[in-house]
């Protein structure tokens, strides 16, 4: 069970955003995983196992909240590609080009997970899906109930938004870092 | 390929890049031991409130037996109940369903006895009662006009001035 709760709690918190009910989920994983212990013990993809159970026990959860998620993604998500999305989208690859990859691997892992936590349901779920679990978009939406394009669109908009996050976290795109230039860590108060 | 498809590919690598770097959230210390709690304390559990597959193959085999042996004796006893339910709806019944039919036939002799009366009567005699009640009606009706016409004179409009 050391070897896997990490991967297991990670698999539930980026999806649910919330680690009090990823423990939950965890603890129901390794039960399960505990009631067919002499199958998953022997099997040497134990660990693709665990994980499999683990989305599967997370997006169930998040469906009972379907209805609420649907109307959100439907509400929030615009199907056109606005110019505005587009200028985003720019700056967002700018952030995480060059911005990100100054900083400590300690303050990037928090300021990612923060940003993460905080996007919305409708574009966190399906972002974590892609980038994370590496379900291809038709698949996410067949598990999502919700159409292709309002999936790729969400994808994008996560994207762009995890990137305004960051920038808001005090990580800009590199002109706005000379533009402004943040101030060193000994005189931040 | 267009700009904007190469902004998004671009954008798309980094996030995956950036995302798969993140190493994995340390789960709660609490985890493991509410696990193994949760266990011990189903473990604690007497086996008639597990699932069927943890009981003793003593218990398990008959238990599943009796099942199987009850499944036809259920739909028998269904049947039974349904058969007995429409007897005893039927005998309670049976009171308000004579009412009626002592109704209807009632009213069933009431038309044959005006019919056969109709049917009596020559076909002379109706033509003439006819005739003779619109006769006495017109002459009736003729009366009283007359009488209403000299009992209550019309008013005189001449005299009557606009104000």
């Amino acid at each position: 069970m050391r070897s896997y709760q990490d991967m297991v709690f990670s698999t539930a918190v980026r999806l649910t955003a919330n680690p009090a009910q990823a423990e939950d989920i965890s603890q129901e994983v390794f039960l399960r995983a505990y009631e067919s212990f002499d199958n998953v013990r022997s099997s040497p993809k134990a660990g693709g196992w665990l994980k499999t159970v683990a989305t599967n026990l997370t997006l169930n959860y998040l469906t009972r909240h379907r209805k609420r998620w649907r109307l959100f993604s439907e509400v929030f998500s615009d199907d056109s590609r606005d110019q505005d999305l587009e200028s985003a989208a720019d700056s967002a690859a700018a952030v995480f080009d060059t911005a990100l990859t100054e900083l400590e691997a300690d303050e990037r892992r928090e300021r990612v997970e923060k940003a993460l936590e905080r996007l919305p349901e409708h574009q966190r779920v399906p972002l974590v899906l892609y980038h994370y679990e590496e379900m291809p978009y038709q698949d996410i939406a067949d598990r999502l109930g919700v159409s292709l394009a309002k999936i790729k669109t969400d994808i994008l908009r996560g994207r762009v938004a995890m990137a305004g996050l960051l920038a808001q976290s005090g990580l800009g795109a590199p002109d706005d870092r000379r533009r402004n230039p943040p101030a060193t860590r000994g005189t931040q108060s | 390929m267009t700009s904007r498809d190469q902004t998004d590919e671009k954008l798309e690598r980094l996030v995956s890049q950036v995302l798969r770097d993140q190493p994995l959230r340390r789960a709660p210390a609490s985890l493991e031991n509410r696990v193994l709690g949760e266990l011990a304390a189903r473990a604690r559990l007497p086996w008639w409130r597990r699932g069927v597959a943890s009981w003793p193959a003593a218990v398990r085999i008959p238990v599943i037996a009796g099942c199987a042996i009850c499944v036809p004796l259920v739909w028998i006893a269904s049947l039974w109940l349904a058969a007995r339910l429409v007897s005893i709806t039927r005998s309670r019944m049976a009171g308000p369903l004579t009412t009626l039919r002592d109704a209807g036939q009632t009213f069933a002799s009431l038309r044959a006895v005006t019919t056969h009366l109709i049917q009596s009567i020559p076909h002379e005699w109706l033509v003439g009662g006819i005739i003779a009640s619109a006769t006495v009606y017109a002459v009736l009706f003729a009366l009283v006009a007359v009488g209403y016409s000299l009992l209550y004179p019309r008013p005189d409009y001449s005299k009557v001035h606009l104000t």
